[in-house]
């Protein structure tokens, strides 16, 4: 989905170069969470996708060298 | 299907990034970075690392070329990118909250990187002119957009011909329960 939406506005070469599953306990080196929000989520997702909640992704593309300013 | 207004998703933002307070340390930049990347970096750049990669690495970076930071944050990307091109290059980081406006700027000051330029904004309308960046970086940002598309589109416009875009991000391949993403919280990380 990511990836169609760097296509769609005009990027080219567009590769994911990096894909890291993220879990609960990288979540917990964040200071933007609370330990009650980190809680929460224990709670509310899955035991089995703790360790996979999302994953890190990098995304490399160019703009065409013939692309319109 | 989008559980925040943009107005709501900004305040979100700003309210939890205005809000942030480096209490973990350097646990974050140590997952991504090296640590000869992080020597020699200001302390409250590197403790106040927010991403979710490295997108630096992955950008080539050459000498002499212009690079836009967007979502800078405290700056540990904008500083490793003014490294990689040099007194010849530039550097310009945007951030939607003063607070980390203010931070990079400092970051940048200590580093003595006077070839960085933080501005103010919001990456849905870049305030910078078409086609002026060689490589356009971003580290945990782009989701934190309700308007992401939009965000790509502006990065293109601001990327010459053949300029380049390195961005690290997280998405999910399988979908959260719906309190979850409802979450004001969730939205902010």
């Amino acid at each position: 989905m990511l990836l169609k939406k760097f296509f769609n506005v005009g990027f080219a070469d567009v590769t994911v170069a990096e894909r890291v599953p993220f879990g609960l306990d990288d979540l917990g080196r964040y200071p933007l969470f609370a330990p009650d929000f980190l809680e929460f989520l224990r709670r509310a997702i899955p035991p089995a996708r703790h360790r996979e909640l999302v994953f890190s992704i990098a995304v490399t593309a160019s703009k065409p060298a013939n692309a319109a300013r | 299907m989008a559980h925040f207004s943009d107005d709501q998703a900004r305040a979100i933002i700003l309210d939890a990034y205005g809000r942030v307070r480096a209490e973990g340390g350097a646990a974050v930049a140590s997952a991504f970075y090296a640590p000869v990347e992080l020597e020699g970096l200001p302390r409250d750049a590197v403790e106040m690392s927010l991403g979710v990669g490295h997108p630096v690495r992955h950008a080539a970076l050459r000498p002499g070329e212009t690079v836009l930071d967007l979502g800078c944050g405290a700056g540990i990307d904008t500083l490793l990118a003014a490294r990689a091109v040099g007194p010849t290059g530039r550097v310009i980081g945007l951030d939607l909250t003063p607070e980390m406006v203010a931070r990079s700027r400092r970051n940048a000051q200590d580093a003595g990187l006077g070839t960085i330029e933080v501005r103010q904004g919001v990456m849905e309308e870049i305030p910078l002119p078409d086609a002026s960046i060689d490589v356009v970086v971003s580290n945990g940002v782009l989701n934190l957009s309700t308007r992401q598309s939009r965000v790509l589109a502006e990065s293109f416009r601001v990327l010459r011909p053949g300029g380049r875009i390195s961005i690290t991000d997280l998405v999910l391949e399988e979908a959260l329960p719906e309190d979850v993403l409802k979450s004001p919280a969730a939205l902010a990380g």
